[in-house]
């Protein structure tokens, strides 16, 4: 099982590589993040820091490229016509689509790495995490719970074939719901309990406790709660769907 | 014990229409479907689009339940035990897609070998015996997107076979094959066939169920009208004569005319671009082309050939009959 998600990761990173396209777009979505996230909190009114503001803007992209990418997966297996063949094969489902959402996730690191060495070399914003340690650990854990949420928005569209547009459209909801485009506090008290249970908030809380000082441990440790969680009902989701797509005959190849 | 077996195998797709009063519209694509494929058989399936060809094997191969009735294979029950299924066939489908393009051969193979638990080991020696088999050895490492429609179609065979199952389901493999591509891959199924693996081949293509197939099952609208040997079902028009005639620009009442004439079996239409072919069957020994030429007056005629039944004639038979 662990040769076959390392086959699955490097060959999903293989496939992102073959395309100029893609690869662009990773490189450079990062870029602009880290650039408006810059403008808007250097004119802005908020005391929050300029890095802060870098680690909003590398959850966000995070999201976008690992969350969105994870859900877009079963869309594009549909799409090469792939889909059928997974499911036909004895290997249960989960097992082949994790390795898929683990590479987009993967590229977290990149979001990152390019997002704080572009807002140090261009706009000075200094690169000093308060608990650097806890630093590098936040990071695997706020990827894993993200590339695990999409894991999970990938799951329940495995019966829809406009899988795509729905797994798009959860995009700038995210971003908001986890306070990654604006504070929490700014929106209403319904919203929080919502945002607890988002994955993505408990990674921007480990980052930016560990960066900017506090304990990001609780926040480390929420991140792997819900990752696991997301985990099993993606398990569940998969099972379930499969069995409804095969009375549906929702594998269609087109 | 048959390796294959269906009983009664029904499958109703349902969809629905219409946004404030939706409408529930079932349609009956498999309708007691019942066969048995005996071991290193290879049984064709053989049907005009939509006859339920597909909807079967994807029965067979665990991606749809039956509404009702029962399938196995290898003893398994297709839609109770499905993993076990899973394990012993391999499921190839025609066209160009279901591979990874951006990938090459090689990768594509290594893949599926993983899914399928090849162990690590025998991988390589696996993969390098269905690169020759397929005549895909030496361009494993080339992109699929480079590829032509023949070499996909055989890295599908080969993909399918990754995992050595002792059953295929090859769905329409020779379609939108050139002629060439389209006999090199017969040359392979018919490999596959004497290597002792038992196949079910759908195709609509009458000479290679002719000249593959042990045993043919002819489906059409969903059921099986005629099940036997090639031989067996061509017999079942020897004692017919075959007359086609070339028209151009005939009126269906002048068609109707020919159908209803004493001693016309039945008549096929087939569209050759501007011209049509009048593929008309009759009783052996009935003079009829004077009477053919005669109701179609005042069409413009082309050649006109008097030739003995094939399984195709067979096949029309069959199929115009439901």
């Amino acid at each position: 099982m662990i040769r076959l998600a390392a086959r699955g990761v490097l060959l999903q990173f293989k496939i992102l590589s073959q395309s100029a396209f893609d690869m662009l777009n990773a490189a450079f979505w990062p870029l602009v993040f880290a650039t408006i996230a810059y403008y808007l909190f250097r004119s802005g009114s908020h005391a929050r820091s300029l890095f802060d503001a870098s680690l909003g803007a590398t959850v966000m992209t995070m999201w976008a490229t690992c969350g969105i990418g994870a859900a877009f997966a079963v869309q594009w297996q549909r799409r090469l016509g792939t889909l059928e063949l997974l499911v036909a094969s004895p290997t249960p489902f989960i097992a082949l689509l994790a390795p898929i959402t683990i590479a987009y996730a993967a590229l977290g690191i990149y979001s990152l790495a390019s997002t704080l060495l572009w807002g140090r070399v261009l706009f000075g914003i200094p690169v000093d995490p308060v608990h650097p340690f806890l630093f590098v650990v936040s990071l695997p854990a706020a990827i894993l719970a993200i590339g695990m949420l999409g894991l999970l928005v990938s799951s329940t569209l495995i019966l829809y074939r406009a899988a795509g547009a729905l797994g798009n459209s959860l995009e700038y909801p995210i971003w908001l719901a986890t306070g990654l485009l604006v504070p929490l506090s700014l929106l209403p008290g319904w919203v929080r309990p919502i945002s607890w249970l988002l994955a993505p908030t408990w990674g921007m809380r480990a980052l930016r406790e560990s960066a900017l000082g506090g304990s990001p441990l609780p926040a480390i440790g929420w991140c792997l709660v819900t990752s696991a969680a997301y985990a099993a009902l993606a398990a569940v989701f998969l099972g379930h769907f499969e069995r409804l797509a095969r009375e549906k005959a929702s594998f269609a190849l087109t | 014990m048959p390796v294959v077996e269906t009983h009664e195998l029904r499958r109703v797709y349902k969809s629905t229409t219409g946004f404030v009063r939706r409408r529930v519209k079932a349609t009956e694509a498999v309708k007691g479907v019942s066969l048995q494929i005996e071991e290193g058989e290879l049984f064709g399936l053989l049907g005009p689009n939509g006859a339920g060809k597909t909807t079967t094997i994807k029965i067979l191969t665990t991606l749809l339940l039956p509404t009702s009735g029962s399938a196995t294979v290898l003893g398994f029950d297709v839609a109770k035990q499905a993993k076990e299924v899973r394990r012993q066939i391999g499921y190839v489908f025609g066209g160009e897609r279901g591979l990874y393009d951006r990938l090459s051969a090689l990768d594509n193979l290594r893949y599926f070998a993983d899914i399928y638990r090849v162990p690590p080991r025998a991988q390589r020696s696996r993969i390098d015996e269905l690169l020759e088999l397929v005549g895909l050895k030496g361009r494993e490492r080339e992109r699929v997107e480079t590829y032509s429609r023949g070499m996909k179609q055989r890295l599908h065979i080969a993909r399918g076979l990754v995992h050595d199952p002792p059953v295929l389901f090859l769905d329409e493999p020779t379609i939108g094959l050139d002629p060439v591509g389209a006999r090199e891959l017969r040359g392979t199924i018919a490999g596959l066939k004497d290597a002792g693996k038992t196949i079910l081949l759908t195709t609509h293509y009458m000479f290679e169920a002719d000249d593959l197939c042990d045993r043919i099952a002819v489906i059409a609208s969903g059921e099986i009208v005629a099940e036997g040997t090639p031989a067996t079902l061509k017999s079942r028009v020897a004692e017919r004569h075959v007359i086609e005639i070339e028209v151009f620009g005939a009126e269906a009442a002048a068609i109707d005319r020919v159908r209803a004439l004493e001693g016309v079996s039945s008549v096929a239409v087939e569209d050759h671009d501007q011209a049509q072919l009048l593929v008309v069957q009759s009783a052996r020994g009935a003079a009829l082309v004077d009477s053919l030429l005669r109701e179609l007056d005042g069409t413009r005629i082309g050649r006109v050939v008097s030739r003995e039944p094939t399984l195709e004639d067979a096949y029309v038979d069959l199929v115009g009959a439901t």
